[in-house]
């Protein structure tokens, strides 16, 4: 009888730790939604939850420069990797905060636990170095979003999600077949070994169709139109989690394949197209965000123009463009997980705090949240004192640098744009006899206030410290 | 003790919401007397050693660098002095919030004149736009929020052009810490091919702001629709940031894109020199007519930057402190009418130095320095400036620039006759005259006028100190003065 050995050992298992405390914790809260009376049934089910991320958080931080390829190189841990974990750990903790209200009471375990899956998902893309880990990383991640999405009560949920579940999984084939021509090319699945590939044109048509599938989750234009119908259907914290966590795992693929898997001398060729579309989503989310009054649908045309300028940080693909890219977007985690903070405190028991006739005169209503969304707006228009002025000055470096100067340039017509978009907002805040004046009401939950503090602190502090991991780039192969 | 200068009107505007909104007057002495220990610490702190923090180290070396000398010192006591007068002589609506506001931005603006570091420039920069956006859409009068996106638009694309050139000189040059250093003396003189365009990121930035023709269209509504201390401060030390920076930053940091571009501006400081003051002469809301006319001033001081002649850029210093003392004081007195009256129109008003003569007497000083008379600011400011024009050989420009300093004098007795003279109205309100308060505040005002008129050495050498003249050719100060 054969005996059957496992080709892994404790040093695989210790790499993908952070990932498997957030993959099993769903597990504990399932349990704990089964088991406890319904009175306390929420709040330790959120106390779970959010206790198995930090305890996450604490394991990938500890793996703080142990670099390892685990499993035959199908997923490597170090610096990188940790850098975006910890993105998704925190953007998935803030999400957690404004989750007080997601679902039924008989569907919040269940709801919790999807959005741990989702974000294990994402942890797995922010490490995964060969294509069946990306594949099957990109798929909890969305899988676990698809029942998300359609969760809340509203007319447009089901809508919602059923666009997303179309979309994404076309997209998804795209990018299954550029992975199909892309082994047939190289004839590896591993992204360490696409440096010379056999048939350079396969590889090339692979990767573009790889990178569509890619775009597509960054929703950056021309893959972009589902991005506003999904934020506003799909409820709040989701939509927080989404714009966040799914841009993170993408992210972390999309850069270990444009630093570590592109041959050298074809970088600049194959990423032309991804630092237009980068320019394209510049504008157009800017654009698109002019006329939305919906505050949900704004933030996510703001997304879209906010992940064209992380991408546009990578172009060139420099050292310190991938340093400038995650500072840029942990910056944007805090101040767009803050004004969702805001939207989640202004809503109540039956309504979500997204249209913007909800934001009329609230500067002399609610004073303090006020000038805390005055304080994300700002951030995420790029100017002082916030992390957007300062990661938006390290973009504009190091494109400059990078002899990108014509991105730098749309980079400053977008935010030019943008400013407006967001201005609109603080003029609705702090104009006179603009609205009627609206009821008082009680606010769902206190718990957003946690986010909206750590949020605005952390957006203040980055601006004059900014953090940017120093040691990612030898990591990302 | 010079960041101080910085923070405290920052944290001390944050600090005045936790008054009750209903202190009012609280919330005013307050703000003045915060105004008014910055303008004591800023003179105490004069010439003392730079402050430096390290910012970023990549991709290029950035300190939050601050430092007190020169023409920004000069400005620095302006902007203090101005926003203490002017919350001291007027009031306000909802005074607790406009004098957070009017904090916020006296921390900001002194930010610009402080910073020794071009990136800390252009975020006090940007960050000296918010309070004013904010002021415009929270105090304007009417519903109509258009004044305060246009003064937005033009400025922050100015703003954002300004901070593409910051990010590609510290790209190029691997450092930002440059303001204060000249050519030759730790930083060195750009290449064309990246000069031109990092110019070019900041002339538009300073053009927007001053506002220099054809990029004014902002200005005159702005002007219109801030509230009287608020005014006062932007068009006394805001609108001179700009001129400043092409002192403080340009010149020295990039002489030779000065020089090339010196044909156009000249071009641009006469048009708007001359189409300033013809607009001033046919306006009828006096705050227009201040407005039109500083952009007929700010012309002329253009003109100086762009000589390079030495004597013509002390001149610039002088008059863009006086400019900025009496434009504050011209816009605190048509506060105090507007406040007694209930308009501003020059059609509306006559009569009323019969029952105000004080009220009448203030505004006659503030008119007298604007139209230049011997003896105040803005005749100093003025004839250095033409005299060093003629001496740099640029004579057609001197000469163009004397009609409208002429024509200033027809369109500010305009003002003062309209507003003062002729008979009685009968259908404006007749109230009191200034009360001891409101004179007390005017008074450093008038007197900082009489100063800068009899002795402006001290503001005219400023520049000598702070900016390096000889990079622009002409003759030395030292040479001319006496």
């Amino acid at each position: 009888m054969p005996t059957l050995t496992i080709p892994w050992g404790e040093a695989d298992w210790n790499a993908i730790l952070p990932m498997t405390i957030v993959a099993l914790t769903p597990l504990l809260v399932i349990a704990a939604d089964l088991l406890l009376p319904r009175s306390v049934r929420r709040g330790v089910v959120l106390l779970v939850a959010a206790l198995g991320l930090i305890a996450a958080g604490i394991a990938a931080a500890r793996g703080w420069g142990h670099p390892y390829a685990a499993f035959g190189g199908g997923f490597i841990a170090g610096g990188f990797t940790i850098v975006f974990q910890e993105i998704v750990i925190v953007g998935a903790l803030f999400s957690l905060l404004l989750a007080t209200r997601l679902g039924r009471d008989d569907q919040s375990g269940g709801a919790i636990a999807l959005l741990l899956w989702s974000a294990s998902g994402a942890m797995l893309m922010a490490g995964a170095a060969n294509l069946m880990t990306i594949f099957l990383g990109l798929e909890l991640l969305s899988l676990a979003l698809y029942a998300l999405c359609g969760i809340s009560a509203r007319a447009t949920a089901r809508e919602a999600a059923l666009k997303y579940l179309i979309l994404s999984s076309t997209a998804t084939g795209f990018m299954l077949y550029g992975m199909a021509l892309l082994f047939g090319a190289t004839g590896s699945v591993q992204l360490s070994a696409f440096g010379a590939p056999a048939s350079p044109a396969l590889f090339t048509l692979g990767s573009g169709l790889f990178l569509i599938g890619l775009v597509f989750k960054l929703s950056l234009v021309p893959f972009h139109i589902w991005t506003p119908d999904v934020y506003e259907g799909a409820p709040l914290p989701v939509t927080a989690f989404m714009s966040v966590v799914t841009k993170a795992g993408a992210l972390a693929v999309l850069a270990r394949f444009a630093y570590a898997a592109l041959p050298q001398q074809d970088v600049g060729a194959i990423l032309l197209p991804l630092w237009i579309v980068a320019a394209l989503s510049m504008i157009v989310g800017n654009v698109g965000a002019l006329a939305q009054t919906d505050m949900k649908r704004l933030l996510a045309y703001s997304g879209i123009a906010q992940l064209g300028y992380v991408v546009t940080a990578l172009a060139g693909t420099t050292s310190l463009g991938l340093r400038y890219a995650i500072f840029y977007l942990a910056a944007y985690m805090f101040m767009n997980l803050g004004a969702f903070a805001v939207v989640a405190l202004l809503s109540h028991e039956h309504e979500e705090g997204s249209h913007l006739n909800a934001y009329a005169a609230l500067g002399y209503r609610r004073p303090v949240l006020a000038a805390a969304m005055t304080f994300f707006l700002l951030a995420l228009a790029g100017l002082p004192p916030t992390a957007g002025f300062t990661g938006k000055l390290l973009i504009l470096a190091s494109s400059v640098d990078a002899g990108y100067g014509w991105l730098a340039v749309v980079l400053i017509v977008g935010t030019a744009i943008s400013a407006y978009v967001y201005l609109k907002i603080v003029r609705m805040m702090y104009a006179r006899g603009v609205g009627a004046p609206q009821p008082a009401r009680h606010p769902a939950s206190a718990l957003p206030w946690i986010g909206v503090t750590i949020c605005a602190l952390a957006t203040l502090v980055l601006t004059f410290y900014p953090l940017a991991p120093s040691d990612v780039l030898p990591l990302v192969k | 003790m010079i960041a101080a200068l910085v923070l405290l009107p920052i944290l001390a505007g944050f600090a005045s919401y936790l008054m009750p909104r209903r202190a009012e007057l609280t919330a005013k002495w307050f703000g003045v007397l915060i105004a008014f220990v910055c303008f004591v610490l800023a003179y105490l702190a004069y010439g003392q050693s730079d402050e430096s923090l390290r910012w970023l180290q990549r991709p290029f070396t950035a300190n939050f660098h601050v430092g007190l000398n020169g023409l920004g010192f000069w400005l620095v006591m302006l902007l203090t002095l101005s926003t203490a007068c002017a919350l001291a002589a007027l009031r306000v609506p909802r005074q607790r919030d406009f004098v957070a506001q009017m904090l916020f931005l006296l921390g900001a603006m002194t930010g610009v004149f402080v910073a020794r570091d071009l990136l800390v420039f252009a975020l006090f920069w940007d960050l000296m736009l918010i309070p004013v956006f904010l002021i415009l859409i929270a105090w304007a009068p009417g519903r109509s929020t258009a004044t305060a996106w246009r003064y937005l638009v033009y400025n922050l694309t100015g703003g954002l052009t300004l901070l593409l050139a910051t990010a590609a000189y510290g790209v190029v040059e691997g450092t930002t810490d440059v303001i204060g250093l000249s050519a030759g003396h730790g930083a060195t003189a750009i290449g064309a091919a990246w000069g031109i365009w990092i110019f070019a990121g900041y002339a538009f930035g300073f053009l927007v702001k001053t506002p220099v023709w054809p990029f004014h269209t902002w200005m005159p509504d702005t002007y219109a629709d801030l509230p009287p201390p608020a005014v006062a401060v932007v068009s006394a030390v805001q609108s001179k940031a700009g001129l400043y920076g092409f002192l403080v930053v340009t010149a020295p940091l990039l002489p030779e894109q000065m020089r090339s571009a010196a044909t156009a501006m000249f071009v641009l400081g006469l048009v708007g020199l001359v189409y300033g003051a013809l607009v001033a002469l046919v306006q009828d809301d006096a705050k227009r007519i201040v407005a039109y006319s500083s952009l007929s001033h700010l012309g002329l001081i253009l003109l100086a930057v762009f000589s390079g002649n030495a004597l013509a850029i002390a001149g610039a210093a002088v008059y863009i402190i006086a400019h900025g003392v009496f434009s504050a004081g011209l816009f605190v007195v048509l506060g105090q009418v507007e406040e007694r009256e209930e308009t501003r129109l020059v059609s509306r008003l006559g009569g009323l130095d019969a029952v105000d003569p004080k009220l009448a007497g203030a505004l006659h000083i503030m008119v007298l320095a604007a139209l230049g008379l011997p003896g105040l600011g803005g005749f100093a400011g003025e004839i250095l400036i033409l005299t060093g024009l003629f001496q740099a050989g640029a004579v057609w420009p001197a000469a163009i620039a004397l009609v409208p300093v002429v024509l200033a004098a027809a369109y500010m007795l305009r003002l003062f006759q309209h507003f003062m003279h002729g008979p009685s109205r009968e259908d404006i309100p007749q109230r009191a005259d200034l009360r001891p308060a409101e004179l007390l505040a005017l008074a450093p005002l008038v007197i900082a006028i009489v100063w800068l008129g009899v002795y402006p050495a001290p503001v005219a050498d400023s520049v000598s100190k702070s900016i390096v003249t000889s990079d622009l050719s002409g003759p030395k100060l030292a040479g001319v003065r006496r």
